[in-house]
């Protein structure tokens, strides 16, 4: 099992010395100033986790040929992209945070037949991760669970299972998160992601911060990995210029200690 | 109306403090109106932290001398304020947030602290905007048929100091912030459809096609109004298409 952490550019030079990291995830592509990446690059798995684009529309070319460029530069194992639709399809209103869709099925064909075509693209393996709904809309026709495993079985795609989404979603539902996380199609899971939680002012609760996950949340971890017989990595997900070293390092010995 | 117009209310009532309190949007009875706040007003302070950390990125180097860090707003009372009104990615919700911080972190640290702010200013409000996520793969390349026309949001900025020649050293270390030439200097900063902003150095020429630029002036027109020759005004709004300050519109 991999364990790793996001490339964090202003924690460039510790992240190029250190030992201890299996694999770094790129939220987005090295600045062209950035010194540490041609070490960064030379010592680390590096998986591609940018923002390729909402499936809820296709990707078009230049999308893809971006996704592929990526790939190829990170010769990244798998391509992950994230269930969101977080802006208009005018255009007009954009979130910049990932936002769930509604789980229906008009969605999950435009998710499927989207996601078929950028797979078919693409070199590596497709990977789509879980986004939290802090909220439920009444125009959802099914629970999430069983959304994400519909698509995962018409697609072929890998789950990546972010666990404090998860963990989140539980809380906000009133339900324990290993009852919660038994309904989510845990066989598919490839990647797991791993965080701290704080509260938020504005939300009156939890919600995913650049801090270093809870005994619980790892307690959590171990749960959720011996039901993911397919998972190949775990990964520290903080990415934020107020992350420190110490908690980064920190988070991820806790987490491969916890294995 | 079908689902992916349903998504688009539910994401406008997020980005939409008026929408969200519409009779229009409450009657739809979509979400729990309570949760809905929360969550747009979680969205709200992530969406201008993420812009004001990197528009107003050498007013947090500067922070280093003036302690006065300009993401500091966000947990202010005028922002709480202004988060009734306010729309994720409108032009004038992101003026009104640069202006909070710009009376925040105004200062005499350097001479030429006015500039930086309203080069900075610029920069975000010229970001503001709906953007194209998506190519539809023709359009780009149809004919021009009718004169060229200024973006919408293309500002020309007068400055009093050459602020280009400061800029990056602002990013390096410094133990004294760094001087930047008293000279005056005009900036064009510009957006593509896209939503990539670009500021480029503006001279007398471009200053000129930008002014005259009106969607009714020919190219001849602006040519002459330029000074330029027909090969020279080719060029001009070949760069100033690119960027995303003049758009031509297109045959159908």
């Amino acid at each position: 099992m991999m364990v790793g952490a996001f490339y964090n550019p202003h924690l460039g030079a510790e992240l190029a010395a250190a030992s201890t990291i299996d694999h770094l995830a790129m939220a987005d592509p090295p600045a062209a100033g950035d010194r540490h990446w041609p070490a960064i690059k030379q010592r680390y798995t590096l998986l591609l986790h940018d923002y390729l684009g909402q499936l809820s529309e296709p990707l078009d070319d230049r999308a893809i040929e971006r996704a592929r460029s990526l790939a190829g530069l990170y010769d990244s194992p798998w391509v992950a992209e994230h269930f969101q639709c977080l802006h208009t399809e005018d255009g007009t209103y954009n979130l910049n945070y990932v936002f769930p869709p509604l789980y229906t099925e008009e969605f999950l064909a435009r998710f499927v037949a989207n996601a078929n075509a950028l797979k078919a693209r693409l070199d590596q393996p497709l990977v789509m991760e879980n986004i939290p709904g802090f909220f439920d809309v009444r125009a959802s026709q099914m629970p999430e669970p069983i959304w994400l495993r519909r698509f995962l079985d018409a697609t072929g795609t890998g789950f990546l299972l972010d666990l404090p989404h998860v963990w989140l979603e539980a809380h906000y539902r009133g339900l324990a998160p290993q009852a919660w996380l038994a309904e989510f199609p845990l066989e598919h899971v490839v990647e797991v992601h791993v965080a701290g939680v704080e509260q938020d002012r504005d939300l009156e609760g939890p919600w995913i911060a650049p801090t270093a996950p809870s005994d619980a949340m790892l307690d959590f971890m171990v749960h959720a990995l011996t039901r993911c017989p397919g998972a190949k990595a775990v990964t520290f997900d903080a990415f934020s210029p107020s992350l420190t070293a110490d908690v980064l390092f920190a988070s991820v010995d806790r987490i491969r200690a916890a294995l | 109306m079908n689902d992916r117009a349903l998504q688009d209310e539910v994401i406008r009532a997020l980005a939409d403090a008026p929408y969200r309190a519409s009779a229009e949007w409450r009657g739809r009875r979509l979400a729990d109106a309570g949760q809905v706040e929360r969550f747009a007003r979680f969205l709200a302070r992530h969406f201008y932290h993420e812009r004001i950390v990197h528009f107003f990125k050498y007013s947090r180097a500067l922070a280093r001398v003036t302690a006065r860090w300009p993401e500091a707003v966000l947990r202010q009372p005028g922002f709480d304020a202004l988060l009734a009104t306010a729309v994720l990615g409108d032009r004038a919700t992101a003026r009104a947030v640069a202006r909070l911080v710009m009376a925040y972190v105004a200062g005499e640290e350097v001479p030429y602290h006015g500039d930086l702010l309203r080069y900075q200013e610029a920069m975000m409000v010229v970001e503001a905007g709906p953007r194209v996520w998506s190519d539809t793969g023709h359009g780009d390349d149809r004919p021009a048929v009718a004169p060229p026309d200024l973006v919408e949001g293309t500002t020309l900025l007068e400055l009093e100091y050459d602020l280009p020649t400061v800029l990056p050293q602002l990013l390096q270390p410094w133990t004294t912030p760094p001087d930047a030439p008293r000279r005056k200097t005009r900036l064009l900063v510009a957006r593509s459809r896209h939503g990539r902003v670009a500021v480029a150095r503006a001279s007398d020429a471009i200053a000129s096609v930008v002014r005259f630029a009106d969607g009714a002036r020919t190219v001849d027109d602006l040519a002459r109004a330029a000074g330029l020759r027909p090969g020279d005004i080719a060029a001009t709004l070949r760069d100033l298409t690119e960027i995303g300050a003049v758009r031509f519109s297109t045959g159908s």
